[in-house]
């Protein structure tokens, strides 16, 4: 009996509600701001995370587009070049830890547990409190376009000892780098709060039948990025720490006058910073892995060898970090070990190429939408694999570091590979999330502008790289010989620009006047696509019964009628009361609060402040602690089909 | 004490797929991520160690390694009594939890007092700031850390005994929120006032002051931790019936996990950052 | 309490002799400390003693684990789980330390680099 999950109620026989303090009062409003500030609903954060990074992926481009025209001509006078910094600054910080992270998020907290045929994630309290801390992180970073320290300008990667107070502050009192330390550390504890959660869920709140092989390769992709997270964000929480003791209490960690060490930064950093990129890439590849099989009508190619790579790049990505680091003076056995550990994860990388191909290989292709985006990211995502392949080389690097090439690279791969799958990821699921399917004329436009814009601003790059030109500088001469593909690079970006705003516009509309479709439009594979669109709260009227990979199409396909699996759940829930919910509740929102006015307090040296920031988030996990899990039950009785077999009721 | 006539299986938990409590998963893979942050804050450390620059002080001549091993015997101390605490619980036991509770935070408390010494032994007599040198810089941050998880896991410890007394009819009268925040408070103050006293004793000793005339000059820090401790005796003493059992065991061992991590990582600390040091 | 009705028999033996058990290695890991702090007083070879007390450490590190922490009788996922944390830190730090032990990683102001400068000076 699974009375263990109620014991703590059960001391009390009767209904307390009149008892209880005021102070513990659910929230029990289902519509309205009040039911999107209390929500634990995974759907709702996956809702919350993803409109939240659809903003800031604007906000970004925007920076972008401003960084393109002031290197559109040579020696440009369109920006200062203080602003310029801050613009490349935080076009990256922006898109890696605000766009293209939570927008994962959002894939991770609605689709995952509809995969896994969960109701909900773990802890569904602290979910909802993740995505609070996030935005929190994010108000602390772009508070400086307000006030007159300004955004961070020491770069995303904030090496030292530039970031010192010697070097950083442009006059005393210059927050701007002490913003740039809480706003990460605090999108740090989102980010591991929210991994933890996913990994407990993936692990242990799978539907019966539901084995580890036969887990979507999404939900497979979302559990090792969640150990990426978790394993690697320390390293980055040390170093920002290791920082702000020396900006705020003068210690030595990077002071070199007293024996400190930059290079210590750039190793902490890239510790993590590697690790980084594949967790901004490996969520993209489940969701392409779930994309391609549809639209091919085929399973996908080589399954176990598809989860066996995710998890060695994974493992993998911990050994290479000095590759950023190939021109630092490392050593001739460093910098060669470092060398071969790059050149080997390109192996399962590749590989899992190869099982995409093998997946689309002799499939009945339907040209679709997500479709194309898909197939552009094999296509450009192996083009940025391939720049990725030449960094490795040291001696090749030690010309391509900090060069353009370097920029072409990764825009390959981040935009080529992450945004791409992720675009091609809200298409997808946009019918089951909004119930509505996007035109497909307006999406093919929006992915063949996005397309052409994309490599006319980065295809050449990798020349402007090998032919010398530096990253993050504002200006460059005009007898160079970078003129050209730097205005053309400028068109492209504004081309890319175009057909992102095409995009946009399009999802908007067909949110509020798409052809709405009934269940299952595109025939799909996995569980999430057996459930209404929009799904209910409770997910699954029954908790499905696993038979199979691609269990939804093993069910539509395989079987004839319902499992006793499914019929055994289906009694047990309703002799315990129906399903059992959990209760929205205040403190997630409040305890992130907290964190904010803290971090803030404690970016601008105000230990006192600081000091109550934090007593207000102990304050607020406390009393979420006594609060309790809560729950009540709901009946979904219109859902449940009637039994074929009805003798008895099953024990387990 | 109450035992239901389900009784729990601390082993196995049927709601989950893999057996595993969620709370317990949660915190081993938390624990999982702690090895990580540790270990970039001792690699800073002993980076720094490899090469001292010139003019760096002498570990040797400043640490008190008397002292520390004393405070590593009672955080090992403290790891057995919580150890007995998630025991004691997962047998419904609670007089002898909450007993083993006020160990743990006894014992843990002594060994925050032993490094507030060690800090202000540093700082004042032995000239190691955190920001005079390198290895001021390195070991306080290092084992600062160390001992902010160790002051985390107290007020846990206070806060999960505090809620091993919330009574389990819930109209008992008093408003238990109210009672148990006083209780806190008090936890709090005796605290403080208890720490200052021992500190200030053991600083007075120093100065070979006798006891009378210490206790004279610090009437108030002595008195707050008497009256203190005497409600503190008293609100333990209390036997109305708790919401508070076996079904519990499973937040005392999540934060049993924590608490015996912090130990496990001070056994690496004591190693790498003071006995390499005599070498 | 009633031990033998719902109880499985295994979870009933060894919770009496747990207590004991917790106790003896409490014992354990308080003479390991002894020895470890008399250790680096004893002249023997320096890498002698630095391994001997980084094993001694490993030994009290699993004994907390494995009997305090509960992982001898937890599921096996919870050990596994701990030790990809356990060992990834570990290498890391062994990374780092073999990274900035290397030659080319020595600070200007340090001996060896300064015993270089000097002998190619008088060389």
């Amino acid at each position: 009996m699974d009375t263990t999950a109620h014991a703590p109620l059960l001391a009390k026989a009767q209904p307390t509600v009149a008892k209880r303090p005021w102070l513990f009062t659910r929230p029990t409003a289902k519509t309205g701001l009040v039911s999107w500030l209390t929500t634990v609903d995974h759907k709702r954060v996956g809702l919350l995370y993803g409109f939240s990074a659809l903003f800031f992926f604007l906000v970004g481009g925007v920076e972008a587009l401003f960084i393109r025209i002031q290197l559109a001509v040579p020696n440009n006078t369109f920006l200062q070049h203080q602003t310029y910094n801050e613009l490349f600054t935080m076009h990256a910080t922006t898109m890696i830890f605000l766009a293209v992270m939570p927008l994962s998020a959002a894939f991770f907290n609605y689709i995952m547990p509809l995969q896994i045929g969960a109701r909900d994630v773990a802890f569904p309290r602290l979910n909802g409190f993740a995505f609070w801390v996030f935005l929190a992180g994010a108000i602390i970073l772009n508070v400086g376009w307000f006030i007159k320290s300004g955004v961070p300008d020491s770069g995303w990667f904030g090496y030292a000892p530039l970031t010192s107070n010697a070097y950083s502050n442009q006059f005393v009192g210059d927050i701007s780098t002490d913003l740039w330390v809480m706003g990460l550390q605090v999108l740090g504890v989102s980010s591991v709060i929210g991994s933890l959660n996913f990994i407990v869920t993936i692990i242990n709140l799978r539907a019966p039948g539901m084995t580890m092989m036969r887990l979507p390769v999404f939900t497979w992709m979302t559990l090792i990025t969640a150990f990426l997270i978790i394993l690697s964000f320390p390293a980055i929480t040390i170093a920002l720490v290791e920082l702000m003791m020396d900006r705020h209490f003068g210690t030595n960690f990077f002071e070199v006058s007293n024996g400190g060490l930059p290079i210590l930064w750039q190793h902490l950093f890239w510790v993590f910073g590697h690790p980084e990129v594949y967790i901004l890439i490996l969520p993209a590849m489940g969701i392409i892995s779930e994309i391609l099989p549809t639209f091919s009508r085929k399973p996908l190619f080589g399954y176990p060898i598809v989860v066996f790579s995710g998890a060695c790049i994974g493992f993998l990505g911990f050994g290479v970090w000095s590759h950023h680091m190939f021109t630092t003076g490392m050593g001739t056995v460093s910098t060669a070990a470092f060398s071969l550990m790059t050149m080997a994860i390109a192996v399962p990388t590749g590989v899992k190429v190869f099982n995409w191909i093998g997946t689309l290989w002799n499939g009945h292709l339907q040209m679709r939408t997500p479709m194309m985006f898909a197939l552009g990211f094999i296509w450009m995502f192996t083009v940025g694999g391939f720049s990725g392949i030449m960094h490795s080389a040291a001696p090749a690097d030690a010309q391509q570091q900090d060069s353009y090439f370097v920029v072409a690279h990764f825009h390959y791969v981040l935009i080529g590979g992450s945004v791409f799958a992720l675009l091609a990821g809200i298409h997808y699921w946009f019918p089951l999330v909004f119930g509505r399917k996007v035109s497909e004329f307006w999406g093919k436009l929006s992915f063949w502008v996005i397309f052409v814009g994309f490599n006319t601003t980065f295809f050449p790059m990798h020349f402007l790289g090998l032919n010398g030109m530096p990253r993050r500088t504002a200006v460059y001469d005009g007898n160079m010989g970078w003129n050209t593909p730097n205005f053309i690079a400028t068109i492209g970006a504004f081309i890319l620009g175009i057909g992102i705003a095409i995009y946009f516009t399009v999802m908007i509309y067909t949110y509020f006047k798409g052809v709405k479709v009934g269940r299952d439009p595109w025939d799909a594979r996995t569980l999430e696509w057996a459930l209404p669109n929009p799904p209910p709260e409770y997910n699954f009227a029954v908790t499905p019964s696993v038979q199979a990979r691609d269990a939804f199409w093993f069910d539509k396909h395989d079987r004839e009628q319902e499992t006793p699996g499914k019929i055994q759940h289906a009694h047990t829930e309703s002799a315990h009361g129906g399903i059992h919910m959990p209760s929205q509740s205040w403190f997630p929102i409040l305890t992130a609060g907290g964190m904010l006015i803290g971090s803030l307090f404690l970016a601008d040296h105000n230990y006192l402040g600081a000091i109550c920031g934090g007593a207000l988030t102990l304050l607020g996990a406390y009393l979420w602690a006594l609060e309790g899990p809560g729950g009540y039950h709901v009946h979904p009785e219109a859902e449940l089909k009637p039994t074929a077999n009805s003798s008895g009721t099953a024990k387990h | 004490m109450s035992s239901h006539a389900a009784t729990i299986d601390h082993h196995h938990d049927v709601t989950t797929s893999t057996g595993i409590p969620n709370k317990k998963l949660f915190m081993w893979a938390f624990l999982a991520s702690d090895c990580m942050f540790f270990g970039a804050l001792i690699s800073t450390h002993l980076i720094y160690r490899l090469h001292p620059p010139p003019g760096s002080p002498s570990p040797q001549k400043i640490f008190s390694i008397e002292l520390t091993s004393f405070s590593t015997f009672i955080l090992l101390m403290s790891s057995l009594l919580m150890a007995l605490a998630v025991n004691a619980i997962q047998k419904s036991h609670i007089k002898s939890t909450r007993h083993n509770l006020l160990g743990t935070i006894f014992f843990g408390l002594i060994f925050l007092g032993c490094q507030v010494y060690e800090f202000t032994h540093f700082v004042h007599e032995k000239g190691l700031t955190l920001s005079n040198s390198l290895f001021g810089s390195t070991f306080y941050t290092l084992t600062g850390t160390h001992g902010c998880h160790v002051a985390i896991g107290v007020l846990w410890l206070i806060l999960m005994y505090i809620r091993s007394f919330k009574p389990a009819d819930a109209e008992a009268g008093r408003p238990w929120l109210a009672v148990a925040f006083f209780h806190f408070l008090t936890f709090v103050v005796t605290i403080v006032a208890g720490m200052a006293t021992v500190l200030g004793y053991f600083h007075a000793r120093q100065l070979h002051e006798p006891l009378g005339q210490f206790v004279g000059q610090n009437l108030l820090a002595v008195g707050t931790s008497i009256v203190g401790l005497a409600i503190l005796a008293f609100l333990g003493r209390s036997r109305v019936p708790v919401e508070f059992g076996e079904a519990n065991a499973i937040d005392v061992e999540s934060m049993g996990l924590y608490w015996h991590f912090v130990d496990i990582v001070w056994i690496v600390i004591f190693t790498a950052v003071y006995l390499l040091e005599y070498l | 309490m009633d031990a033998n009705t719902d109880t499985p028999a295994a979870n009933s033996g060894h919770a009496h002799s747990k207590f004991h058990t917790f106790v003896q290695i409490a014992m354990i890991l308080s003479v390991i400390t002894g020895i470890e702090i008399v250790l680096v007083y004893l002249p023997f070879a320096k890498w002698l003693i630095i391994s001997t007390l980084v094993i001694l450490s490993a030994v009290k590190f699993l004994f907390v684990i494995f009997y305090f922490m509960h992982l001898r009788w937890d599921k096996v996922f919870c050990t596994i789980l701990f030790f990809i944390g356990l060992v990834l830190a570990l290498g890391t730090v062994a990374a780092l330390l073999a990274l900035f032990g290397a030659d080319a990683s020595q600070p200007l102001t340090s001996q060896i680099t300064q015993a270089h400068a000097s002998a190619s000076l008088v060389g």
